[in-house]
């Protein structure tokens, strides 16, 4: 176990993903390094925000040493930010259980089968839960999650990341300022993962949502592909054409960059400005 | 047709590379034993169809590339006369190196498809 933790911290180390970070954490803590686990994890709540699996782990070692306040709050900022956190709302609907909060555990037990229909664990649990404490979930959202409850697709998250971006729409439309500014760069727009423009500069009204529409599904065929071929998450994508190129910069699947540029621009170089633009906007 | 992409795969960086038709079809694949060249190909089919529109509605002229990258690795597609080239990239590798190499053999394909 010695030699896997030590190629593991090497290879977090060159190529750090979520992934890998959560492996980590997870084999530190079964060979007993609670500290390094919960290093690894800080860590990778800085680089990857959005891992969810980060905020269980810390949980779960929060929890071990009795502090079950702070694991509740870790489990609530953990799916705020991954909604699809399997492992946060089961621990959090367990503790709920033991609190005697039994349509709140209903509730998140329910959310893990808006995005796992099929988990006949979950939905055991729930029979029991309802068979004996004789309560059926309240079938409005969830307080934090704001999500549907059953087999319906969820909703894009409202949590203080996408509100703030909304916020920023409006009062810091500048933020692509910077990256339009530089030389070569035609237009440029944010977009969510759903492909619906946030922030458009410089792109012809209606060109800009077929741009983010078209983008979004880009990045989706192309994170099948890598995933075909072994890779982690998509972080940049370019199309060259001879007269021009779009670029595309995305963090955490959440909300991307697109670029209309001339071909004389490098990628490299809008790279940081698009990053900058993300943190402007509160999304990265 | 295989033998060109056997010898693009000693190249560094390259972890694999297979040609596909515009409309996603394997052509001819040299790809690692594990990869399922049809889904990948099926994947790379509909990024051409997108990227295709893209490139003719926002005036790019003749769609030459297409890059991604990941932290583990990437694809960078290149356009072969009727046909595209996807090479599989390593993390390691240099994008800027890799595309000036893949050159020659784009050419040698180019030429092997306009017979």
């Amino acid at each position: 176990m010695e030699s896997e933790l030590e190629r593991l911290r090497k290879k977090v180390e060159n190529f750090p993903s979520a992934s890998l970070y959560n492996r980590l954490a997870e084999l530190a803590r079964t060979s007993g390094s609670d500290e390094e686990a919960e290093n690894v994890c800080r860590r990778c709540i800085k680089e990857f925000p959005r891992n969810g699996q980060a905020y269980v782990i810390l949980a779960e070692i929060e929890l071990a040493r009795g502090k079950r306040q702070d694991a509740f709050q870790l489990l609530h900022t953990g799916i705020e930010r991954d909604p699809r956190s399997y492992g946060g709302h089961k621990i959090l609907s367990d503790i709920l259980v033991e609190n005697d909060d039994i349509p709140g555990a209903l509730r998140h037990l329910k959310q893990i089968l808006a995005f796992k229909p099929n988990d006949s664990a979950i939905t055991t649990r729930i029979a029991d839960l309802e068979k004996k404490h004789g309560v059926k979930a309240a079938s409005g959202a969830h307080a934090v999650l704001k999500s549907t409850i059953g087999n319906e697709p969820l909703e894009p998250f409202q949590g203080p990341l996408t509100t703030a971006v909304k916020a920023a729409t409006s009062s810091r439309g500048a933020s692509l300022d910077g990256l339009c500014g530089e030389i070569g760069v035609r237009g440029a727009l944010v977009a969510d993962v759903h492909g619906r423009v946030v922030l458009t500069k410089n792109l012809p009204s209606g060109q800009d949502e077929l741009l983010a529409a078209l983008a979004a599904e880009i990045a989706k065929t192309t994170q099948s592909a890598l995933t075909t071929m072994g890779a982690d998450r998509l972080s940049t994508w370019v199309i060259g054409g001879s007269a021009g190129q779009v670029l595309t910069f995305q963090r955490d699947r959440a909300f991307s960059v697109v670029v209309l540029a001339d071909v004389t621009v490098r990628p490299a170089m809008l790279e940081l400005r698009a990053r900058q633009t993300l943190i402007d906007l509160g999304a990265a | 047709m295989n033998e060109i992409l056997i010898q693009l795969n000693r190249v560094r960086g390259v972890g694999g590379c297979l040609l596909v038709s515009a409309d996603g079809l394997v052509m001819a694949a040299a790809l690692r034993q594990n990869t399922d060249e049809n889904q990948l190909a099926a994947s790379l089919g509909n990024i051409l169809e997108s990227a295709g529109k893209i490139v003719s509605t926002f005036g790019l002229a003749k769609f030459m590339n297409f890059n991604a990258a990941s932290d583990q690795g990437g694809v960078l597609m290149i356009a072969t006369g009727p046909a595209f080239l996807a090479i599989v990239i390593d993390p390691s590798a240099n994008l800027a190196l890799l595309q000036l190499e893949a050159k020659p053999f784009v050419d040698r394909i180019t030429q092997r498809l306009s017979l």
